[in-house]
């Protein structure tokens, strides 16, 4: 039986695979372990009956909803101020995106064949301004939104505009990385033809690089839309305006029958936005 | 039109894909490269074209060395040459027309090529180049709806609205039905002898440039093997310039087959 023993383990494959396996697992279950304690995490609290029946009395204060007309118009006028801050939100992000994404891509910014016949130093300026796009893009995006809701708040006040400000640049960094992704996917094989035609940049981007990437760029957009129009619902807990001011209040003040009717205007808002986008992203791709 | 003198590319690994080659084409001239995969023709035509520096040697396209040339004046030289690729070298999403309008983008100002994509202009020329390759109803036909055949002629009707001095095909036939590549070299031929452009051509096929060309240049390691008339390459000749590469040369035994361009174009597989 001894001379079969070489043959099976040849089959079972190296060990070494093994070995690195096993220590992924175990790095996963320390991981685990390590944040559990460190976020004092403790189902007991959520899924005991003492948590149950807080909950459950919580949820019994809530009904009924408050359907009075006042509240109501107070509800759309902050569900139209959400809704316009994620939509200038998300407009405002795509434009500086757009402006900016075409020095973030290496293949449009310094590198490749558009760039192979280019002088040392215009390659290196290139560099360099590629270089601060990226930059740029990367400070815009791990600035979270309420962050930047909270320093646009202190330059022009409370009010929808800062929450406005905050998620077009924070989206923009966000944005601006994926449109960067798509962009270095891009097929070089047409523009590397259409250059060789005697085409200017701009004309190489207009008929090569845009009509490849356009249509994600929309797609991209109308999701980060749908993220945004949750995150403008609660821009209004640091004073940027919208349903989120309100429910800010509401709990606050301990009006609850007005808080389950917010929450359930943020509900109908986020699943109109979600329908919408996705309709239109549909009908793009 | 073209002379270089210890023309070399070496890619980074210190791959050198072009290596000390020496070349003269005049202008009016028609001559194919053949060669085994990886003998650097991409390379060469890439650099006939004006897209890769070389990294030794001297280049001159039209009397002007490539090197010196930057910014308006490269642009000027890329112009005078069109360049048909083998494929997938056509921006899929647009209209044919803006595929074929795009040869002229050289000459245009770049507001008047976006507001062609907007409008359409210099239709009538777009028209008769399409017309000329056979494919006049596909005017505003989406590209990547056409057949690989097709987005061939499309590409040669770019090069034809391009009106360029010089026209380079780099395999322009090798994703093409074989009884269609013979069509696509002829009317490439065809054009070059009604307008006299320079045409340069790379092919996989030896039998189809040997009936269709008057001078054959055999490339191997980023060399140039032989530069005959087809009535002088012989069998060893060709044997010697796809040695040790039967998987992308003519079979053995196919060297002996009687010449006959319509039929016996083999698209041999890339490796």
């Amino acid at each position: 039986m001894a001379w079969q023993a070489p043959a099976v383990r040849a089959v079972a494959g190296p060990p070494r695979a093994a070995v690195t396996t096993w220590l992924g697992w175990a790095a996963l279950a320390g991981a685990l372990l390590w944040s559990y304690r460190g976020t004092a995490a403790d189902i007991g609290a959520v899924l005991g009956p003492e948590g149950l029946a807080q909950m459950a009395a919580y949820g019994r204060r809530l009904f009924p909803p408050d359907l009075s007309a006042p509240l109501l118009r107070e509800v759309a006028i902050g569900a139209s101020e959400t809704f316009a801050i994620s939509f200038l939100g998300t407009l405002l992000a795509v434009l500086i995106a757009f402006g900016l994404v075409f020095f973030a891509s290496a293949n449009l910014a310094f590198a490749g064949l558009l760039f192979e016949m280019e002088r040392p130093v215009v390659r290196g300026l290139r560099l360099l301004l590629y270089g601060t796009a990226r930059g740029l893009l990367n400070l815009l995006r791990t600035v979270p939104e309420l962050v930047w809701a909270i320093l646009f708040v202190f330059m022009v006040g409370l009010g929808p505009f800062p929450g406005v400000l905050a998620l077009g640049v924070h989206t923009a960094g966000v944005l601006g990385k994926l449109f960067a992704e798509v962009l270095e996917n891009v097929d070089p094989r047409p523009i590397e033809a259409l250059q060789g035609t005697g085409a200017r940049r701009l004309q190489v981007l207009a008929y090569g690089i845009l009509p490849q990437v356009l249509p994600h760029f929309v797609s991209y957009s109308l999701y980060r839309w749908e993220v945004n129009i949750r995150v403008a619902a609660i821009m209004g807990f640091v004073g940027a305006g919208g349903l989120g001011q309100r429910i800010h209040i509401a709990i606050s003040l301990f009006l609850e029958h007005q808080l389950l009717t917010l929450v359930l205007a943020i509900y109908a808002l986020v699943t109109a936005v979600d329908a919408l986008s996705a309709l239109l992203r549909r009908r793009l791709l | 039109m073209y002379q270089a003198e210890g023309l070399t590319k070496v890619f980074p690994g210190e791959i050198r894909a072009v290596d000390g080659l020496d070349l003269k084409i005049g202008a009016g001239e028609r001559v194919a490269f053949i060669g085994p995969s990886g003998a650097g023709k991409t390379t060469l035509f890439r650099l006939l074209n004006c897209t890769l520096k070389p990294t030794a040697g001297r280049l001159w396209v039209g009397g002007r060395e490539v090197a010196h040339l930057h910014g308006a004046a490269l642009r000027a030289a890329r112009r005078r040459i069109g360049t048909i690729y083998q494929q997938h070298n056509l921006v899929p999403r647009l209209p044919v027309i803006h595929n074929v309008l795009a040869g002229r983008l050289g000459t245009w100002s770049t507001t008047r090529a976006l507001l062609s994509l907007a409008r359409p202009v210099e239709v009538e020329e777009a028209h008769r180049a399409l017309q000329q390759v056979g494919i006049p109803e596909k005017l505003y036909a989406r590209t990547d709806e056409l057949s690989g055949g097709q987005q061939q002629r499309v590409a040669i009707a770019r090069a034809l609205l391009q009106d360029p001095d010089i026209i380079l095909a780099d395999e322009p036939v090798s994703s093409v039905d074989p009884t269609l590549a013979a069509g696509i070299v002829h009317l490439l031929t065809d054009i070059s002898r009604a307008t006299g452009k320079t045409l340069v051509v790379n092919l996989h096929s030896v039998d189809l440039a040997l009936a269709t060309f008057p001078r054959i240049i055999g490339l191997r390691d980023g060399r140039v093997l032989f530069d005959l008339a087809p009535a002088a390459v012989r069998d060893e000749t060709l044997a010697a310039l796809y040695r040790g590469a039967p998987a992308t040369g003519p079979a053995e035994g196919a060297l002996d087959a009687p010449l006959d361009p319509a039929t016996s174009c083999r698209p041999l597989p890339r490796v």
